[in-house]
């Protein structure tokens, strides 16, 4: 699958973005991977205590999974992730 | 009175007259400051059917009483007028340094009237206010009139002032203060222009006064851990500004691209906050009292675009990029860097440019009409060029400078125009964001979104993540948002500081602050006073629930490709809901009830 990391997550991960050839069944399998991967700097945007934190977003296919099944949201090789850190704007 | 200065600067460039008076205590109290107050004044003292530019309309330039406080992010100031972009009650916001200076010189409010017959600046020292020549300052830029004026007055004045696109009257252009922050949005320049008034030159030694101090500090003490120790206020705003969202809106499908015409741009990462900081950011930049330092001071070393100043903002490059399908952020800076230096609102310049290309695209114009501007979307060259001739009043850009809607009118095709209330929309696509095209339709000064900024939840998910392709719970969402952003506007805090505080918090420091008993409750409660009052001005100016609606395009056109693609605006489903929660008509106008709760009976 396609992964792009946005922000500081590429400080942590050096990169734009990546094709992930890992199986990884749900979102929860994924990132416990990319956790592994990247270590603490890129961990602590996005989970806490094992949970999404709360103001990472995450998309899968152009859905937010807060609006899916959260980390149990479903991926497959042929998915399309995006991963942002807590941000805002206006 | 305490947070406020308790009076008022009023001067009559008819004929010279200056005068000072006492504040209100009941109307700063029910009404803020700023926003809300210099609409109170401008509602109960000009006829809403006034012509924008004419001497008969008053411009006021209000500070809030927490400006010049150190409560955090809290420095900024509104310029209420008619607004001659939208022909509605118009209150253009600002940061920088400005609004604190103009409350330690001892005013909450500056009113001016009539019409100076020649170009004058105005020079306030605390009690010594001048009315100078400004004949040497006429056709100067931003930062050229700045310089002088420090030369000439004080090295640590604040000036806010117009470019030449306010002199020439452009109906997008915006108020200037330190140099680099804008008053920008529906046309405020050009009354400051129709005035002429070139610049305001305030110094300032006086304070402001706390009514509980150490309630104040605790509650200062308070919000700003709030903010620093939130995830999104605390962090990502500084690193990147707010141009992160460039890829956010993308990846979501809601970024307008090529005149609204489709959701999502291919190459938008190249214009996003990543690119910038990683190449044209010096440092990030904070206004008076800020925790936060969103802004932008950036240099682009790019021989044709070459220069130094600050932004963009997301809004800008957004507009000067994918709005115009173009990805070369060296050039949408020296776009944005024009707008600083001619006094050009960004928004709506980008928008225009956007419009004009879509205008080349079709035919409808052609080089002969551009005077040999190839507008083509993605020339980002002519697009600098178009930003540059509109800012100085020359050739095709004379056009360009009274903003989308009248261009695209000219030429017989008004629904190109991606407008509300004749002001340009921002950079969220109502079809791909359902809120937020509610927000722009209904909100009292035309296409804008810091008014009711429900991007937060519906794509941040800032305090909480609601589906932004749902309708459900959108009118109170909508309304909540635009009462809370009415309220903290008046105050003279960031919009920003909602990234880490909320209603209770900011009743808690005008409660220490003023000394009257504020709740989140009754702080909301004013903002809605604000909002229906506004309404109430718009109304007797001639607009009507027929002026409540978005270009037909995103009503009917769905978005062609992304994640979003598909997707049109259910504005008509949403609009009757939010009628009824703000307890109006069927016509969009108060009802008496509510009205007398609000005490605008």
């Amino acid at each position: 699958m396609k992964i792009s990391y946005f922000a500081l997550l590429r400080d942590a991960t050096k990169k734009s973005h990546e094709v992930w050839q890992r199986p990884a069944a749900t979102l929860r399998d994924l990132l416990r991977d990319l956790a592994a991967e990247y270590g603490p700097n890129f961990a602590r945007w996005i989970l806490k205590d094992g949970e999404l934190a709360g103001y990472a977003i995450i998309l899968v296919n152009g859905q937010d999974v807060r609006g899916l099944q959260g980390l149990d949201t479903p991926l497959s090789p042929d998915s399309d992730v995006f991963i942002f850190p807590p941000l805002a704007g206006g | 009175m305490h947070g406020w200065t308790g009076k008022i600067l009023r001067i009559d460039l008819s004929t010279g007259k200056i005068a000072t008076e006492a504040l209100k205590t009941d109307l700063a109290r029910d009404y803020i400051g700023a926003r809300g107050l210099g609409t109170k004044y401008m509602y109960d003292e000009v006829d809403p059917t006034v012509d924008p530019l004419s001497p008969a309309n008053k411009l006021i330039f209000a500070s809030g009483p927490m400006t010049g406080t150190f409560a955090p992010s809290a420095g900024r100031y509104d310029v209420v007028t008619k607004g001659p972009l939208t022909g509605t009650i118009a209150a253009s916001n600002s940061g920088g340094a400005w609004g604190p200076e103009l409350k330690y010189a001892g005013y909450d409010m500056l009113i001016l009237e009539g019409r100076s017959p020649k170009p004058v600046y105005l020079w306030i020292q605390d009690d010594n206010v001048e009315i100078r020549d400004a004949a040497h300052l006429w056709g100067k830029d931003v930062p050229e009139t700045t310089e002088t004026l420090n030369a000439e007055t004080a090295t640590d004045a604040k000036i806010a002032c117009i470019g030449p696109a306010g002199e020439n009257l452009s109906f997008i252009a915006s108020i200037m203060n330190d140099m680099q922050r804008a008053a920008g949005r529906t046309g405020v320049g050009a009354v400051m222009g129709s005035k002429n008034l070139k610049a305001v030159v305030v110094r300032g030694t006086g304070a402001v006064t706390v009514a509980d101090k150490t309630a104040f500090l605790a509650a200062v003490s308070k919000a700003s851990t709030m903010i620093k120790e939130h995830p999104v206020g605390g962090t990502g705003l500084r690193l990147y500004g707010t141009n992160v969202l460039v890829n956010i809106l993308n990846s979501v499908g809601g970024l307008p691209t090529g005149n609204f015409q489709d959701g999502h741009f291919e190459t938008a990462d190249k214009v996003g906050g990543e690119t910038l900081a990683a190449n044209q950011l010096q440092r990030p930049k904070g206004c008076f009292s800020c925790i936060i330092s969103c802004g932008r001071a950036t240099k682009v070393k790019h021989p044709k675009y070459k220069g130094e100043g600050e932004g963009p903002e997301y809004e800008t490059a957004w507009g000067f990029g994918p709005d115009c399908r173009i990805d070369n952020l060296d050039a949408v800076i020296k776009a944005n860097y024009y707008c600083n230096e001619y006094g050009l609102d960004t928004i709506s310049m980008g928008g225009t440019v956007a419009c004009a290309m879509e205008l080349f695209d079709r035919g409808i114009i052609t080089l002969e009409d551009t005077e040999g501007l190839e507008l083509t979307f993605g020339n980002a060259d002519a697009m600098v060029e178009a930003v540059r001739l509109a800012g100085i009043g020359q050739g095709f850009g004379k056009k360009l400078a009274l903003g989308s809607y009248r261009l695209a009118s000219l030429y017989g095709h008004p629904e190109l125009s991606m407008t509300v209330k004749k002001q340009e929309m921002p950079a969220y696509d109502p079809r791909a964001v359902q809120g937020i095209g509610l927000n722009y339709a209904t909100n009292n000064r035309g296409g804008c979104h810091v008014r009711g900024y429900t991007i937060s939840p519906e794509v941040l998910g800032v305090p909480v993540k609601v589906d932004k392709d749902s309708i459900d719970g959108k009118a109170e969402l909508v309304a909540l948002f635009q009462n809370l952003t009415a309220a903290l506007d008046s105050s003279g805090s960031c919009l920003f500081a909602t990234f880490g505080i909320g209603a209770p918090e900011f009743a808690e420091l005008m409660t220490a602050l003023t000394g009257f008993a504020y709740t989140g409750d009754s702080f909301i409660e004013a903002g809605e006073r604000i909002w229906n009052l506004e309404r109430l001005w718009n109304l007797k100016a001639g607009l009507t629930a027929a002026d409540d609606t978005l270009p037909p395009r995103l009503l009917s056109e769905p978005i062609v490709t992304g994640p979003s693609k598909g997707a049109v605006s259910r504005l008509p489903e949403m609009l009757p809901l939010y009628y009824g929660v703000r307890g109006w008509d069927a016509n969009g106008v108060p009802t008496p009830e509510k009205l007398s709760a609000l005490a605008l009976a």
